[in-house]
């Protein structure tokens, strides 16, 4: 089938392909970007572990075709680190152990971002809202809620 | 999950997605807006398009605006935007809980209105992937013999689980549908064919355009049992609407399309009275991971809990 040329924004860098038309955005970032942050898991759009920023908007990258990103902006895990130094969400994981086996971490992060960027100071009850969207089956969330609202009072601090 | 070959299009009016609707006829056309209904249905294989058509750069239907008496909502606004609209926050109690109880946020940003209330009808035995369904053997809904869920029988009883329609009935809201013989406005529920195996009454390539909701300020609520509760699709779902004394009951996500009947408030015991009304107007069978006797019998216990709300509102 006929390849359609797709071009978007990707962590600040703009990208042409020539992509499948049934083609989903997961596998253009894993497999032809080899951006392997977003992760298949449910592959259904049920566990989040693909979420991606799209347009400052939390997405499951598996429900959407490549296609439909024309002149899009995006924004993954490996674009949230500046110039070696990791974005404060990113930070905030590790020191509170909010990772185990580290599956669904990217999709929760970014989940985070995108809820921090469009809220400063989320309530611990908005957090929880927005968390649960996204599947972790190792740490029970607690760890996670305490990393996004430590990298909240961090970035407002900055 | 992979997805099968079909080919992509992205037409700018409603006009040129009808021609291009036409043009493909002979295949298998579907639309696409938000696609979290639409593309698992495609890798689980219980749609095999050869042409997706995507609405979402339509101009014009993604606006919610005021229109004479009517909020006009654009069939590609997202269930995240129509939340956090001021009038559906104020005026629309139980589509504002509605919206809140679909899926969770991150799909409700992408998810649409449009395509929220034409989401296919679900069951247990239909909603799985293709080798299971294989193994199993083909139901009705799937072009078989016989249906799965209820042994022997010659009907299909898959549940339509959309959350959003049954409030919507209880508002008493319009569809504006645009097809190849012109633009039509329906009540809401006769978009419904009440048949599980094909639940919506369009003519072939017709395009659900608005959703039109009268602005009257309302009281009432929605609420559902699902097993996850952060995300799940309903597995029964409740809307209550009130206006002057005057009001509605939906009941969702049992049998192929929203039940739905009127009630006076200023009757003695309306709130007993609608709550075994709602439980004998069901008859869920077990196509779900709820049994349906349960099922049923939360008809009257959701019913009863927004009643009890609504009336500690008027205590207010």
């Amino acid at each position: 089938m006929k390849e359609v040329e797709v071009t978007f924004t990707i962590n600040g860098e703009k990208v042409s392909a020539d992509v499948k038309p049934y083609e989903t955005l997961l596998e253009t970032l894993r497999e032809r970007l080899y951006l392997t942050g977003a992760k298949e898991a449910c592959s259904l759009g049920s566990c989040g572990a693909c979420t991606i920023i799209l347009d400052g908007i939390p997405v499951r990258s598996c429900l959407i075709l490549t296609p439909e990103v024309e002149g899009k902006n995006i924004t993954t895990v490996e674009g949230l680190g500046k110039d070696g130094t990791l974005h404060p969400l990113q930070e905030a994981f590790m020191e509170k152990g909010a990772v185990q086996c580290g599956f669904c971490t990217s999709g929760m992060i970014l989940t985070a971002k995108a809820l921090l960027d469009r809220q400063k100071k989320p309530s611990k009850n908005q957090i929880i809202r927005t968390i649960s969207s996204n599947i972790c089956r190792c740490t029970g969330y607690k760890k996670i809620i305490e990393a996004v609202m430590s990298a909240a009072e961090k970035m407002r601090a900055t | 999950m992979i997805l099968p070959e079909f080919e992509y299009r992205k037409p700018k009016t409603v006009k040129k997605a009808l021609q291009l609707y036409q043009a493909c006829r002979g295949n298998a056309v579907v639309y696409l807006s938000g696609g979290t209904d639409l593309v698992p249905r495609i890798k689980q294989r219980l749609e095999k398009p050869s042409v997706v058509i995507d609405l979402k750069n339509i101009t014009g239907l993604n606006k919610i605006e005021l229109f004479r008496s009517w909020l006009k909502v654009g069939a590609n606004v997202t269930l995240y935007e129509l939340k956090n609209h001021p009038f559906v926050k104020d005026a629309l109690p139980a589509l504002a809980d509605s919206l809140e109880a679909t899926a969770c946020e991150t799909i409700q940003m992408r998810g649409t209105i449009g395509g929220n209330v034409l989401q296919d009808t679900r069951c247990l035995f239909y909603n799985k992937s293709d080798e299971w369904r294989k193994a199993r053997g083909y139901c009705l809904k799937m072009g078989g013999q016989v249906c799965n869920a209820v042994k022997g029988a010659k009907m299909c009883f898959a549940n339509y689980a959309g959350d959003n329609a049954p409030s919507l009935i209880t508002l008493g809201a319009h569809a504006s549908l645009s097809g190849i013989d012109g633009k039509r406005q329906v009540p809401l529920d006769a978009i419904f064919s009440g048949k599980s195996g094909r639940p919506f009454a369009l003519k072939s390539g017709e395009i659900l355009t608005h959703i039109l909701i009268p602005t009257i300020k309302t009281r009432g609520g929605y609420l559902k049992i699902r097993v996850r509760d952060s995300i799940d699709y309903p597995l029964v779902g409740v809307a209550v609407s009130l206006v002057n004394g005057k009001g509605c009951v939906a009941i969702g996500a049992i049998g192929g399309k929203p039940v739905y009947f009127e009630f006076d408030e200023n009757e003695t015991g309306w709130d007993q009275r609608i709550a075994q009304v709602a439980e004998s107007r069901v008859t869920p069978v077990a196509n779900t991971v709820l049994s349906p006797s349960y099922r049923k019998k939360m008809v009257s216990v959701l019913v009863k809990r927004i009643a009890r709300k609504l009336e500690e509102e008027n205590k207010l």
